[in-house]
């Protein structure tokens, strides 16, 4: 395939579009992440093995790898300590904000249930039943907005419960044995060390502050400790914040469903206003898309020349409009900066999460609006428009226009838009693939039981520039699908997986002979695109839905998940949520926890008996496949299919 | 005669050792003094090759080709230590001796041992006062790791050999088994980006 051949034209990515993009880079000097990243080399490797502790001011203590210089913080803390705790704040991190995206959600449906929120409505009644039932909400002969206003009261309660409970979400969606599971452990561990350890979540914004606490100076210093609770903030999250989040924003904004749209630079139009939408909070970004099709906004556009509005996506913004809305999806996290040195972009909004500050300066070189909207994302040298989801219609229209405005200052000579699209099935929430097999996933586990598709493989997002951008997203994905794993998966990922062409009807050929035959049957790639990367608790889910169904555990099914390009703290967090869930994960590039012996040992060894999933590091793809493809079999074999 | 030595393989990067140049060839001996001011020097810089990190200075060579260059007299020996010593008083920076330096260990700037604010040669000097006090030099004195060791040849060789052939002869453990991994899942790291894997 022509998509492999490229890997040796550019160490930095194997896109095409960026490719053509970095050579204008290169011969105009727009400083860019890669350049960034090789003036940062060579990098602290006290930082990348997580044995460098700034808590307090006695410090900062590092640890000599080599067993000969210093052995202990000066408070005396270990490498392992160290590590763990690094490791804790960054669960903490991740899960936060994740949750906060979620909690934004529930305040919105709130007010939109009690009508102080008027731009906003319930576009999925349907999903509002579902979710309603689903928490044991009643729904008989009662007012859609009481509902609303119980399915909010339920989400927002779970941020701030109080009660030692497992926070409700969690109890009504994680799969009983799952839930047995942590509870068992929890009494296990206190029965055989006197010592309270919990899994559970109890509430969202409480997990997090714990280990805020528990990692402030002198007090958790047991590495087994810190990990168990970094479990347990980011359970938080993924049946907690993230699944809120989800399952919230589909009521409010739509249950994407299936669609196909085109992925890649190639989206950006020479003759429209090029609004890209960045971040992570649809709630702005799907007002963005809906406001640039007013007849005002069209008509303001056609007065400056343009001939329409064309609003594409970045990100995991991006995501959330493209399964909703349709819209072209401009690129992943990599290619937020070759977006703007198209010359093309009028305006970028951004709100919050995965947003280079590097872009305000770099917009500044061009006719772009770098436009910055959240309270908790600002950025200098950006235009700030406050967004506020109560007059979001006003403010939406305000952004385009200030996109339309920019729109005749472009520079045609600059501009450079490469012509690289591929078009990509999206849309497979829980609710699009049950719908697909016919309501139950008795066919899907059919499937599975008797080997057609060996096994599903979870993929979650993220660039790095630590490694060629797509590069091991595209070869694992591939080589997965040879083996008839079922690959699934969100954020960065499945951007990239769109851009390759592995969405597109006709990846089904690059697949073994047992998924090719069911995706034909079904009609559907064989990768599916879920959705952002908050909507890995759609695959949760699904995972969930497939256990209850068969009454076992989520541990025992042939899963298993990756973050190959991983970046952020969120993708900490999603990984120790797949792992308490009981599906190992593989990462790459490798976490800072190989300073602290024991910490590695717990999260890749011992995990794998006390939690069913554990975490194990691959530099190279196909080697990653390989091993992945092992667990499935093993599990394969172990539930004796 | 002492020198300093680089067990490039615990080189972490951190940079200790550039601060500590910093702070100690600073008229203020203080970090906070020697932060914003452009007179700063900074005699030891750890360059990344590929995976691998080197803190790179002066190798104080005997015959330095620096010293034999220098046509104004400013690079001279100081017999006792053994160091290679640069008197920004006399040096006119024609570069002569960053030229023929075959380690690019000498840069170019206004420092504080500039006569009128001109730019002058300057590099590692051993931290000449350090060293005849019995001190190490600085960066040595700020490496945790053990990848900047201050010694004589003669005896840093017999440990090295001794090491190493305790691991081959004996079976004795080298490199912790963490960091060995860690150092090779970087030297593929590298390797790819190179495209060479």
């Amino acid at each position: 395939m022509d998509k492999v051949k490229a890997i040796k034209d550019d160490h930095r990515s194997v896109d095409p579009a960026a490719v053509e993009m970095l050579r204008i880079a290169d011969r105009e000097g727009y400083s860019n992440v890669w350049e960034r990243y090789e003036k940062q080399q060579p990098q602290c490797s006290y930082g990348q093995l997580g044995t460098c502790c700034r808590i307090c001011s006695m410090g900062p203590c590092r640890i000599d790898p080599f067993g000969e210089g210093p052995t202990h913080g000066v408070c005396g803390a270990t490498a392992d300590t160290i590590v763990a705790r690094n490791l804790a704040r960054m669960a903490a991190v991740g899960s936060s904000s994740h949750s906060d995206h979620g909690r934004k959600v529930a305040l919105l449906l709130r007010a939109v249930a009690n009508g102080t929120n008027t731009d906003y409505h319930i576009t999925d009644p349907d999903k509002l039943m579902a979710v309603a039932a689903r928490l044991g909400i009643p729904t008989d002969d009662r007012q859609q907005m009481e509902i609303a206003a119980d399915v909010a009261k339920v989400a927002i309660d779970c941020f701030g419960n109080q009660e030692e409970e497992p926070l409700v979400f969690l109890q009504k969606y994680m799969p009983v044995k799952r839930f047995e599971r942590l509870k068992g452990l929890e009494s296990a561990l206190y029965e055989s060390t006197g010592a309270k350890t919990g899994f559970l979540p109890r509430g969202i914004d409480r997990e997090a502050v714990d280990i805020l606490h528990r990692t402030h100076f002198g007090c958790d210093h047991d590495p087994l400790s810190l990990v168990a609770q970094s479990i347990r903030s980011s359970l938080s999250d993924g049946w907690g914040g993230s699944l809120i989040a989800t399952e919230l924003q589909d009521i409010l904004l739509g249950t994407p469903t299936i669609k196909s749209v085109k992925a890649n630079l190639g989206v950006l139009e020479e003759e429209s206003v090029n609004v890209v939408v960045h971040g992570h909070e649809p709630i702005l970004s799907a007002k963005v898309a809906e406001m640039a099709l007013s007849a005002e906004n069209r008509q303001a556009a056609e007065a400056v020349g343009a001939k329409r509005v064309n609003v594409v996506g970045l990100c995991c913004t991006g995501n959330e409009v493209l399964l909703r809305q349709g819209v072209g999806m401009a690129g992943n996290e990599s290619h937020s900066e070759l977006a703007i040195m198209t010359g093309a972009v009028d305006a970028m909004v951004v709100d919050v999460q995965c947003i280079f500050p590097a872009l305000a300066d770099l917009a500044s070189c061009f006719h772009t609006k770098f436009i910055t909207t959240s309270e908790q994302a600002k950025i200098p040298g950006a235009l700030h428009i406050q967004f506020d989801e109560h007059h979001a219609d006003v403010i939406a229209s305000r952004i385009i226009k200030t996109a339309i405005d920019a729109f005749p200052n472009r520079n045609k000579g600059r501009v450079y838009i490469p012509k690289h699209t591929a078009t990509a099935v999206v849309g497979f929430t829980v609710e699009e693939i049950l719908k697909a097999l016919g309501g139950t996933p008795q066919p899907l586990i059919d499937l599975i039981v008797n080997g057609t598709i060996k096994g599903v493989a979870g993929i979650v997002g993220c660039n790095n520039v630590k490694v060629q951008q797509d590069h091991f997203h595209r070869v694992l994905t591939m080589e997965l699908l040879k083996r008839d794993i079922l690959v699934i998966g969100t954020g960065c990922w499945a951007v990239a997986a769109a851009k390759a062409g592995l969405m597109d009807l006709s990846a089904q050929e690059l697949a073994g002979p047992g998924l090719k035959a069911v995706c034909k049957q079904l009609g559907i790639p064989p990768v599916l695109h879920m959705g952002s990367c908050v909507d890995c608790s759609r695959m949760l889910n699904l995972a969930g839905a497939i256990a209850d169904h068969l009454k076992v555990d989520i541990s025992d099914l042939p899963l298993v998940g990756s973050a190959p390009e991983w970046t952020t703290e969120k993708a900490v967090a999603i990984g120790a949520y797949f792992v308490g869930s009981g599906i190992p994960v593989h990462l790459w590039p490798l976490p800072p926890i190989l300073g602290g012996p024991a910490v590695t040992r717990i999260l890749t060894r011992d995990a794998k008996d006390v939690l069913g999933g554990w975490f194990f590091v691959e530099e190279d793809p196909v080697a990653a496949a390989d091993q992945m493809e092992r667990i499935v079999m093993e599990r394969r074999s172990a539930l004796g299919i | 005669m002492k020198r300093i030595f680089v067990d490039y393989k615990k080189c972490l990067a951190c940079k200790a050792c550039e601060t500590a140049c910093a702070v100690e060839h600073h008229p203020g001996h203080s970090l906070l003094a020697a932060l914003c001011d452009h007179k700063t020097q900074v005699n030891v810089r750890v360059l990344g090759i590929d995976h691998e990190a080197f803190p790179l200075s002066c190798r104080h060579c005997d015959p330095a080709d620096c010293l034999n260059a220098c046509p104004s007299g400013a690079i001279s020996r100081d017999p006792e230590s053994g160091a290679v010593l640069l008197d920004a008083s006399f040096c006119k920076a024609c570069a002569m001796c960053a030229m023929v330096c075959p380690f690019d260990a000498i840069s170019f700037k206004v420092t504080h041992r500039s006569q009128y604010n001109r730019d002058v040669a300057y590099k590692c000097d051993l931290c000449n006062e350090r060293i005849k006090e019995g001190k190490n030099p600085a960066c040595v004195e700020a490496c945790h790791s053990g990848a900047l060791v201050y010694a004589e040849h003669d005896s840093l060789r017999g440990k090295h050999a001794a090491k190493s052939l305790r691991t081959y002869l004996l079976g004795a453990e080298g490199m912790p088994a963490h960091v060995e991994l860690f150092r090779e899942l970087r030297r593929k790291e590298f390797a790819r980006r190179r495209g060479d894997e």
